[in-house]
Order: C-alpha cells, then sequence, then structure tokens
C-alpha cells in the first residue's frame, strides 16, 4: 500500500514537472533553443502570485478561489516577460552556433536569479491556502485537496496549449514555424513575431504552474535550475515536440523521485533524477514518443 | 545603416590602431610565442621573489591563475573540440575532494595527492567520457551538466565527503606555495596547449569542431582524438581542484562544484576568445578582475554582471578579445589586397539578390 500511496504522491507533483516541460519542449521545437532560463519562469510565477496575494490580502493565507483568481496575472506576466526575452536578446543568437544560444539564456537565468535574491531575499516561501488541511481519503490513499488542485490545474493549462495548439490560427502557425520557418515565411506568418509569442506562452504556462508549486511546495530564487534540468530529463524521454510524451514523461518522472524518496531517501531525489537524465540521453536520445531525429 | 555605422566607428579606430599594427602584433607573438612564454614565466615568478607580502591581492592573482588553468582546459574539449561541456566543474570538485581526502583522513603527503587528485580525475573523465562524448550539441551539455549535478548530489550523500557540511582542512601549505603550484600548472598547461595547437593532434581537433562527420570520413578516429582532448581537459581540471581544497581549507559540494564558477570558466574562455591559447587566459584574467572589483563594491550583485556580460559578449563579440582582434587584422589584409573592389561586387551581388 506504501508504495501506491508514492506513486499516487509522483502522479500528483508529476503533473506540475510534465506542465513546465511541455513549454520547455515547445520553446525547443519552434524556436530550436534549450531555454537554460525557463526554470526562472516558473520561479517568476510562483513570486507573482505570491505578491499578489500579499499585497491584496495582506498575508498569504488565501482561499482556494483568491488563489486560483492570481493564475492568469502570473501567466499574462510571465507572457509578456518571455515574449520581451525573446524579441531582445535570444531573437539575436537564433541560427548560430547552439553553444552561443546555451550561453545566452544560462546568462539570462543567472541574472533573474540573482536579481531575485536582491529584491525577495533568497528565503524560500510558500503560499498556504485555507483548505490545505483536510486531506481526502480515497481507498485507503490519502490526497491532500491542494495537491489534487495543482493537479488539476496543471493538467487544464497543459490540455488548454494542446487545444490551442492544434485548432487556433496562432497555434497553427506556431506548428508551420516549427516545422519550417523559411516555408511559414513564404506562406506569410511572421517568424519572429511567431517564436516570441511561443516563448511568452511556454513562458506563461511555466508562470502558472509556478503558482501552484508555490503552494504544494516552496518557492525561492535558486530553484530555477532543478526545474529547467527536470523539463529536460521529461522532454528527453518523452521526445521533443510531443505534448503526450511529455505528459506521461513528466508524470514517470514524478513517480520515480516519489518511489525513491519514499523507499531510499529523500536524500537521494536529485541524484537518481540526474542519473535517469544521463542515461536516457545515452540509450534513447530522440525519446521514446519523439520522431527520428538525424541527432 | 548599420554598415554605415560600424564604418564611422572603424575609421575612428583605424586612426587609432591601425589594423596593420595589429596584425604585425599576432605575427611577432607567434613568431616569438615561447620567448614569449619564458618572459611571462619570469615575471611572474618574481612578485613572491621581490618580496610582495602575502594579501588580498596575491590571493587574486592566484586565483587568477587558477581560474586561466579552469579556462584553458575547458577550451580544450569546448574550443578546440567544439564539444560544450557545461561539466567542467566535475572534475574539479572531483580533484578537490580527492586532495581533501587523502591528506585528511589517510595522512597522505599534499604532492602526492595533487598528482592522484589528477590521475582520479582522468580516469572519472574515461569513463564518463566514452559514455557523453558520443552524444553531441544540446545532448553533450546537457548531459554534462546532468554529470556535475549528480557528483555534487553524491558528494551531499556520501560520508566518506563529509556530507553537506563537507571538509576543514588544517596544516596547509602557506600562500607561496599555492602561487607557485598554479602559475606552475598554468605555465606547463599553456605550453602543452600551444604545442599541440601546431601538431597533427591539434588540427584533428579543429577538425572535429569544424565537422566531425567529415573528419571521420578521412580516416581519423574521431572518438580517440575526443576522449584524449577530454581526459587532457580532466586532467588540468582535477590539478588545480586538487590544489585548490587545501588553498581553500575548506571544502563542501557548494564549493566544490560551484555552479557559477562552471558559468565563468566558460565565459572567460568565450570572452578572450575561444579556440585560441592566449584567449581562455586574457579572459581568465579579465573577467576575474571584474568580478573582483564588483565583488568588493556591489556584494550580492556579481551574478547580475556576470549574466550581462554574457549576454553581451555572445551577442555582439562571439569571437572574443583574441578572435576579434584577429579578425579586425585580417580585414586590413584583406583591404591591402583591393579590398574595395570586393566590397563593391559584394554590394552588387546582395543588389542581385533582391
Amino acid at each position: 500500500m506504501a508504495i501506491t500511496q508514492f506513486i499516487v504522491n509522483g502522479l500528483l507533483i508529476g503533473a506540475l514537472f510534465a506542465g513546465i516541460a511541455v513549454g520547455f519542449a515547445l520553446i525547443w521545437g519552434v524556436v530550436d533553443i534549450i531555454n537554460l532560463a525557463h526554470g526562472e519562469m516558473v520561479m517568476l510565477g510562483g513570486y507573482v502570485s505570491f505578491w499578489l496575494l500579499n499585497i491584496a490580502t495582506g498575508n498569504t493565507n488565501a482561499s482556494p478561489t483568491v488563489f486560483l483568481a492570481t493564475i492568469p496575472v502570473a501567466i499574462a506576466v510571465l507572457f509578456v516577460v518571455g515574449y520581451a526575452l525573446q524579441r531582445t536578446l535570444v531573437q539575436r543568437v537564433i541560427g548560430t552556433d547552439i553553444f552561443l544560444t546555451l550561453l545566452v539564456t544560462f546568462g539570462i537565468s543567472i541574472a533573474i536569479q540573482q536579481l531575485a535574491i536582491q529584491a525577495w531575499t533568497a528565503n524560500p516561501r510558500s503560499i498556504q491556502t485555507s483548505f490545505a488541511d483536510p486531506s481526502l481519503t480515497i481507498a485507503g490513499l490519502t490526497v491532500p485537496k491542494m495537491k489534487l488542485l495543482a493537479f488539476a490545474g496543471a493538467i487544464a493549462l497543459t490540455a488548454a496549449l494542446y487545444v490551442f495548439l492544434q485548432n487556433t490560427r496562432t497555434g497553427r502557425a506556431i506548428r508551420g514555424v516549427a516545422q519550417n520557418p523559411e516555408a511559414a515565411e513564404l506562406v506569410g506568418i511572421d517568424v519572429e513575431h511567431t517564436r516570441a509569442v511561443t516563448f511568452g506562452i511556454s513562458s506563461g504556462i511555466a508562470g502558472g504552474i509556478g503558482a501552484f508549486v508555490a503552494t504544494i511546495l516552496t518557492i525561492d530564487p535558486q530553484m530555477g535550475l532543478i526545474y529547467t534540468l527536470k523539463s529536460f530529463v521529461i522532454v528527453v524521454f518523452g521526445g521533443v515536440g510531443s505534448i503526450p510524451g511529455a505528459m506521461i514523461g513528466g508524470l514517470l518522472l514524478g513517480s520515480v523521485e516519489e518511489l525513491t524518496a519514499g523507499l531510499v531517501s529523500s536524500r537521494w531525489t536529485l541524484a537518481v533524477s540526474f542519473t535517469l537524465l544521463i542515461v536516457l540521453l545515452v540509450v534513447k536520445p530522440n525519446g521514446l514518443f519523439g520522431e527520428e531525429a538525424d541527432q | 545603416m548599420s554598415t554605415n555605422d560600424s564604418e564611422e566607428r572603424s575609421g575612428l579606430l583605424h586612426t587609432i590602431l591601425p589594423p596593420n599594427q595589429v596584425d604585425r602584433l599576432f605575427d611577432v607573438c607567434s613568431a616569438h610565442a615561447w620567448k614569449l612564454l619564458l618572459v611571462g614565466v619570469v615575471v611572474g615568478a618574481l612578485p613572491p621573489l621581490v618580496g610582495l607580502e602575502q594579501g588580498y591581492l596575491m590571493t587574486v592573482v592566484t586565483e587568477m591563475y587558477l581560474f586561466a588553468i579552469l579556462a584553458l582546459s575547458w577550451d580544450i574539449i569546448g574550443g578546440q573540440t567544439g564539444y560544450p561541456s557545461f561539466g567542467n566543474m566535475a572534475f574539479f570538485g572531483i580533484g578537490a575532494y580527492t586532495t581533501a581526502i587523502l591528506v585528511k583522513d589517510f595522512a597522505v603527503g599534499f604532492p602526492t595527492a595533487m598528482v592522484v587528485a589528477g590521475l582520479v580525475a582522468v580516469v572519472f573523465a574515461i569513463i564518463i567520457g566514452v559514455v557523453v562524448l558520443r552524444l553531441r550539441g544540446h545532448y553533450f551539455a546537457i548531459a554534462t551538466l546532468g554529470v556535475l549535478l549528480a557528483a555534487q548530489q553524491v558528494s551531499r550523500n556520501l560520508d566518506i565527503t563529509g556530507g553537506a557540511s563537507g571538509k576543514i582542512l588544517f596544516d596547509v601549505p602557506e600562500g607561496t606555495v599555492f602561487y607557485y603550484l598554479f602559475f606552475g600548472v598554468l605555465v606547463a598547461e599553456v605550453a602543452l596547449v600551444y604545442y599541440l595547437s601546431n601538431t597533427r593532434f591539434g588540427f584533428v581537433l579543429n577538425a572535429i569542431r569544424d565537422d566531425e562527420e567529415k573528419a571521420t570520413a578521412m580516416g581519423f578516429n574521431t572518438t580517440y582524438y575526443k576522449v584524449v582532448a577530454w581526459m587532457l581537459s580532466a586532467l588540468f581540471t582535477g590539478l588545480a581542484g586538487g590544489a585548490f581544497s587545501l588553498f581553500n581549507t575548506f571544502l563542501n559540494p557548494q564549493t566544490a562544484y560551484n555552479g557559477a564558477w562552471n558559468v565563468e570558466l566558460i565565459a572567460m574562455a568565450l570572452m578572450g576568445g575561444s579556440g585560441t591559447v592566449a584567449g581562455p587566459v586574457i579572459g581568465a584574467f579579465g573577467l576575474h578582475t571584474i568580478i573582483e572589483l564588483v565583488e568588493s563594491w556591489f556584494v550580492g550583485w556579481q551574478l547580475v554582471v556576470l549574466g550581462s556580460a554574457i549576454i553581451v559578449t555572445v551577442i555582439s563579440f562571439p569571437d572574443g578579445v583574441v578572435g576579434t582582434l584577429r579578425e579586425y587584422a585580417s580585414g586590413m589584409a584583406y583591404y591591402e589586397r583591393g579590398g574595395m573592389a570586393a566590397t563593391d561586387s559584394d554590394d552588387a551581388e546582395v543588389a542581385a539578390d533582391e
């Protein structure tokens, strides 16, 4: 029974990882860069929600409805941040050596990190929601309501993105740019704008999920890199450009981490994740669900 | 429009610093490289001999040598071979822990421990290299970052490394010893890298960077060359780490596998000019000076400065100091060979394209 409980915990957390990784995969597929500052978007989203609650209610104990109301704001703010980053900085290195694109996003990442430390100190913070305490018990399994809400929120955001990409004009433009930027330009798509929108949407979703992270875990200025790397593990596992793949990858990574924490020790979760990353890269660099790439 | 801007700017620059002078400087440097290195050795060996006191300044200079070693080691694999490692600090941490454990727990002499540290790093590099050097591009970069973080987590959890609280080392040699130690390793590395850059080995590394498939097609066992370059990088990084643990007198997972240093050393190689011998050293001296100044004047902002510096360098001068200067110098040679005509035909070509 304990193992089932660990897996349930893992799935609940894993949906958040998956939602973050979907944005990471989208930027990778469409803009063709590895955004090492992606985790910082999660962090910033968490802080936006945290400070909104703090300013609006004077403390960070909020009812779930009030908390949910901050999420669109977090998404909107991070959309603007992502769009601006792509337009001002990242756009200039697209098409150059991949190593340079990695360095630019790494530069953005460490600069944001330290600015956040300067602004908000390095202390971990979290948002308390009023129904945090009572947990549901289903068939002997404990499910905290807040984790269930975060799970649902992350799944909803990911599903919304999927529908958006499949059914809207902008979504089709994004997929067009991902497939062939030159051909997309020929049919009249503004490639630079579409890339910036992609960056913005991905950052926005990461920010929205960051708010959920703030409620069930903690946020601090230096949390970003871990989330970036987890996203990488998930995307490598699921395959670049596959949203269902990223979803399954996220749920699996969450389960593996919770199982490691439960059965071995929580100290080893990160070591296991990073080792898994290296093993996956070597054994299955195209992912389980990815198209055959010539990498 | 931007062409006009750059022409005006370079017009002013041309008067202050004529490109043919820069070109001549490069010629002189490459013709007398070994003599220049010897002059460097003499100058570098002087400060403690003329009785400069140990203190803040000497520590900063010692750290400059340390960073120059790290940047140049990174450049062997990142700049010369074109495999952008984001995990070189793993070798550093392993070297640092090796000496710390040997000296403290097994009472091994420091010189022996340092040599062992270099060797352990090399062995680790072989094991990891066989696996990660099969990857390219993004995948290689992230896999090496994963190696670094996994190594850090393992050190945090083991007992022999002192866990998260780390190790404090007593009875360390005095500062002058470290000054000469880092300086000696740096000189040896510069000499080796410079020597290799003019041999078949160095050319094959550059060929791998430019087009690995072609290099393979030409019959080179690229895996062998990549692994050897990776081992050399690990050897010097491990030696530097081995000396660092006693130099710092304290070691924990954060300092041994320092993520910020990992970025700094890449930034240094890039700013100086990756793929050159002098570039990473110049970059290390320059950037470390800037970082020290920022640290003493604006505490807590150094990563913002570092991040901005990296972004500006990558966007504006991806070739670094040495690369940009070299291009500038060769620009003049281009003009001397009647470059204006070429520029005109260039314009014509652009017009035809439009």
